[in-house]
């Protein structure tokens, strides 16, 4: 019988455990880091203004970082301390950028600014704009992150800040504490604006990710490509991981047995207010905004009939691919944070490849599982040409998600947990059953919810890898938004929200109610 | 025993319908055309042969990856039988590629030579055209911009726009005044299009928004979008451009054959479908007011028949080798820098 014990000494196991796990992440990315190698498409080595738009993408990225971690840090941390009225509601809204690929919020921001009779030249256009596109995508990133590592401070914790001074005492606790994940996830927000083209396109500025793009889509050579792509993982280890070493002991959160019954929300009625005033200012610029863009020509008509249709024909796959992404991607993701322990070297090892995984194109990926397809007997299709592979595509991408809320969620374990429970010759299994993985539902679930959210918005893994006929409502709408009339494609996006929005309901509905019966 | 005899009929007609569904087959089309546009013609092909159509749609407005890379890593194994390409330069590159395969419909025998591969690997029917749309606010009657040319006027400075000539028909476009010109004139041109400060915008659907919004008093796009933005009531004119100098650039689409197909019949029955009179006829009264290539074909009002048209004498056979050309050389730099 393997003693529970096991969990908290370092092994050899551990190394492996993360190598096989990162060599199935990376796997689909093989085949293209492979053809960097070989093929040359007769062009330079990496395209001429690569350099210079790489510069302006990591310029993007670093103002992103920073404006989601400075709003979002401080904003999640007060939203956690503080409970208000129509909190439910508000967060479920912030959600919102979450759930839409980028391109959608950009466009949404492009209409924005001409409908307000803005010039091309406005602060919403170009490098301005951008930045502003992904920040309305990033903020709620961190911000979500932040809230949910304020709830993991414990009652004991938050009365002992409130002892040494009060409740401003208790914020700056706070802010300490989730400071180290809120900046990965900034960091994490940074990275994914790299390769994606999208807003950039749709706003007038091109960086990185427009480069590799046109790579792809224009010129059709991999092998330029995935130099591409592989000089921007490596400059994206070199300028993250310095961050992740820094980070990762404060990242391992505490090593000491927690009591982890809720602490009592903040009392002074100056916070509770702030909290939802400070929300309900940044839905109106990440959400409220963009979308009136976007829903502004249904007003005028609503195709009623059509998005039916459409509807009844992607949606039972779009809940498909969003379930297999979000169910590979977390028991993945938290296989791996477990594996990893509170091993500090294996720990940053994993943060890194989080993050570098973050970084690469999802057309990567996907193009990697199309050549796997290809090469493979059609016995394999099952495998490389089905849905399960579109949802494997997906999860990949969504991965680092997982890994990172795994990382703090195990943080949040005491040692002496599995020590006691080896002490006692309690089997692994019930440890496990009775123990670990209770403890650790929550986090699952959220992690699961948002890598859902995330594998839905992804729409070229899903343009690449869908079998025929199997397509999903993001996919529809991309393929109809140049030219379907605006009143079809705002009619599509509302009911894409709609339903995303529901589906969130229902399950901070369950999240309620097992919390409730527990 | 009547349960039992039940369950035995049931399996038998499920067993008979399975074997329907199997006789009639089925057909997987990756098509660049807006899905709003393909799938009512895939849905009557459907229903008229009883072949079921597996549409797997894209859009090179949108600037995926998208299915031409699709169709490239999947070359050794396809999984389509059919690419219907919104234009002939993807079709070539398939072609020069070795993806396509070679098809002589005989549905073929009355469409223009012209539009089509001489060696049959795609064929070209009812088509698009680069024209200039305008926003009747900003410019006044008799004073429309007449001419491609116009973007690089100093009489229309920053007021002009395009879509990226990297992606979609805008880059057909731009092989096809390289072609025209030549690459000293074109290569000037381009240059002056750019010192004018014309915008370079992310797709020929933002040209449509953009000028319809009143962004910019006129850009290049396809009929489509321009004739999408009329529909919606947007204060817009169309006007095809060159008319009185080398023409205005029709645009095709294309349907191609895959080499191996899975499903080699049933797609050479879908390629026959698409070439006919009825689809013309179907594409033409669509939103995307297409133009037939083939004559006689009857059109709404608001189509204006190919044969009025001044067309852009290019080869477009040609088109797909100059087009790879330049998206590695001249158009990349001149789309990337400031």
């Amino acid at each position: 019988m393997v003693s529970c014990a096991v969990l908290e000494r370092p092994g050899t196991w551990r190394v492996i455990g993360i190598t096989v796990g990162l060599l199935v992440a990376f796997a689909p990315a093989v085949p293209l880091l492979f053809a960097a190698g070989v093929q040359n498409g007769g062009g330079s080595m990496l395209g001429g203004n690569f350099g210079a738009a790489l510069g302006r993408s990591f310029a993007v990225a670093a103002a992103v970082a920073l404006l989601t971690v400075g709003i979002g840090l401080p904003t999640g941390v007060l939203a956690g301390l503080s409970d208000f009225p129509l909190r439910s509601f508000l967060l479920a809204l912030l959600a919102l950028p979450l759930l839409v690929p980028s391109f959608l919020w950009a466009i949404g921001i492009s209409m924005l600014r001409t409908s307000s009779g803005m010039s091309a030249t406005s602060f919403l256009s170009g490098y301005s704009g951008a930045v502003i596109a992904f920040v309305a995508v990033g903020l709620p990133l961190v911000f979500f992150v932040s809230l949910l590592s304020t709830r993991g401070i414990s009652r004991g914790q938050a009365d002992a800040a409130r002892l040494a001074g009060g409740e401003s005492n208790l914020f700056r606790h706070a802010l300490r504490s989730v400071s180290p994940t809120a900046a990965v996830a900034g960091v994490l927000g940074g990275v994914l604006t790299l390769a994606d083209p999208g807003p950039g396109q749709i706003l007038g500025y091109n960086g990185a990710g427009f480069a590799i793009l046109t790579s792809f889509a224009a010129q059709y050579d991999f092998g330029l490509a995935a130099r591409q792509c592989l000089i921007l993982s490596v400059l994206v280890v070199v300028i993250v991981l310095p961050v992740v070493v820094l980070l990762a002991p404060r990242f391992a959160a505490s090593l000491l047995a927690r009591d982890v019954a809720p602490f009592a929300p903040f009392r002074s009625s100056l916070t509770n207010w702030l909290a939802p005033v400070l929300l309900f200012s940044i839905i109106i610029f990440t959400v409220v905004l963009p979308a009136a863009g976007l829903t502004a020509p249904v007003l005028r008509d609503f195709p009623a009939a059509r998005v039916a249709q459409e509807v009844r024909r992607t949606l039972p796959n779009t809940l498909v691919y969003a379930a297999a992404a979000s169910g590979i991607a977390t028991i993945l993701g938290f296989a791996l944070a477990l594996i990893a322990g509170r091993e500090r070297r294996l720990r940053a090892i994993l943060l890194a490849a989080a993050v570098v995984l973050f970084a690469l194109p999802s057309s990567f990926g996907a193009l990697g599982i199309l050549h796997a397809g290809t090469a493979a007997p059609a016995t394999l299709d099952f495998l490389f040409r089905s849905k399960f592979a579109a949802s494997a595509g997906l999860a990949m991408h969504c991965l680092p998600l997982a890994v990172i809320i795994a990382m703090r969620s195990i943080g949040t374990t005491s040692p002496s947990w599995a020590n006691a429970a080896a002490v006692h010759g309690v089997p692994l299994r019930l440890y496990f059953g009775r123990i670990l993985v209770p403890h650790l539902l929550p986090a699952m679930l959220l992690a699961a919810l948002l890598c859902a959210l995330i594998a839905t918005a992804d729409v070229s893994t899903i343009l690449l890898l869908h079998p025929p006929g199997e397509t999903s409502l993001p996919l529809a709408i991309f393929t109809v938004m140049a030219n379907a009339p605006e009143s079809l494609v705002g009619a599509l996006c509302l009911a894409y929200l709609g339903g995303a929005a529901v589906l969130m309901c229902l399950a901070a509905a369950l999240a309620r109610f097992a919390r409730d019966t527990s | 025993m009547k349960r039992h005899r039940l369950f035995l009929h049931l399996i038998a007609l499920t067993s008979l319908a399975l074997r329907a569904s199997a006789a009639a087959g089925e057909v997987v089309v990756y098509s660049s055309v807006d899905d709003v546009f393909a799938r009512p013609i895939a849905e009557r092909f459907q229903k008229q042969t009883g072949i079921e159509v597996k549409l797997v749609p894209d859009t090179e407005e949108t600037k995926s990856t998208g299915l031409l890379n699709r169709l490239i890593a999947e070359k050794k194994r396809p999984v389509a039988d059919v690419f219907w390409s919104g234009d002939p330069a993807r079709a070539a590159i398939l072609k020069a590629k070795g993806i396509s395969a070679p098809y002589q419909s005989a549905n073929a025998a009355d469409l223009p030579k012209l539009f089509s591969d001489p060696e049959g690997h795609w064929t070209g029917f009812s088509s698009r055209a680069r024209v200039i749309i305008y926003n009747r606010n900003l410019v006044a009657a008799g004073q429309e911009p007449k001419s491609v040319f116009d973007l690089a006027d100093p009489k229309w400075k920053g007021k002009g726009c395009l879509a990226n000539p990297l992606f979609g028909t805008t880059s057909m476009h731009a092989a096809a005044l390289f072609q025209m010109l030549g690459e000293a004139k074109a290569r000037e041109f381009f240059n002056s299009i750019k010192a004018n400060g014309a915008a370079i915008l992310s797709s020929n659907g933002e040209v449509k928004r953009r000028v319809g919004a009143g962004d910019f008093a006129f850009g290049l796009t396809d009929t489509d979008d321009a004739n999408s933005a009329i529909k919606e009531g947007k204060p817009v004119g169309m006007i095809f451009p060159d008319q009185d100098g080398m023409g205005a650039l029709i645009v095709p689409n294309c349907a191609v054959l895959i080499a191996n197909a899975p499903h080699a019949v049933e797609g050479k029955k879908f390629i026959d479908y698409l070439l006919t009179p009825e689809v013309e006829q179907a594409l033409a009264e669509s939103e995307a007011a297409q133009m037939p290539v083939r004559k006689g074909v009857k059109v709404p009002a608001s189509v204006r028949p190919l044969d009025e048209i001044k067309p852009m004498q290019v080869d477009y056979a040609k088109l797909a080798a100059l087009l790879d050309e330049l998206a590695r050389g001249f158009l990349k730099d001149w789309a990337s820098s400031d």
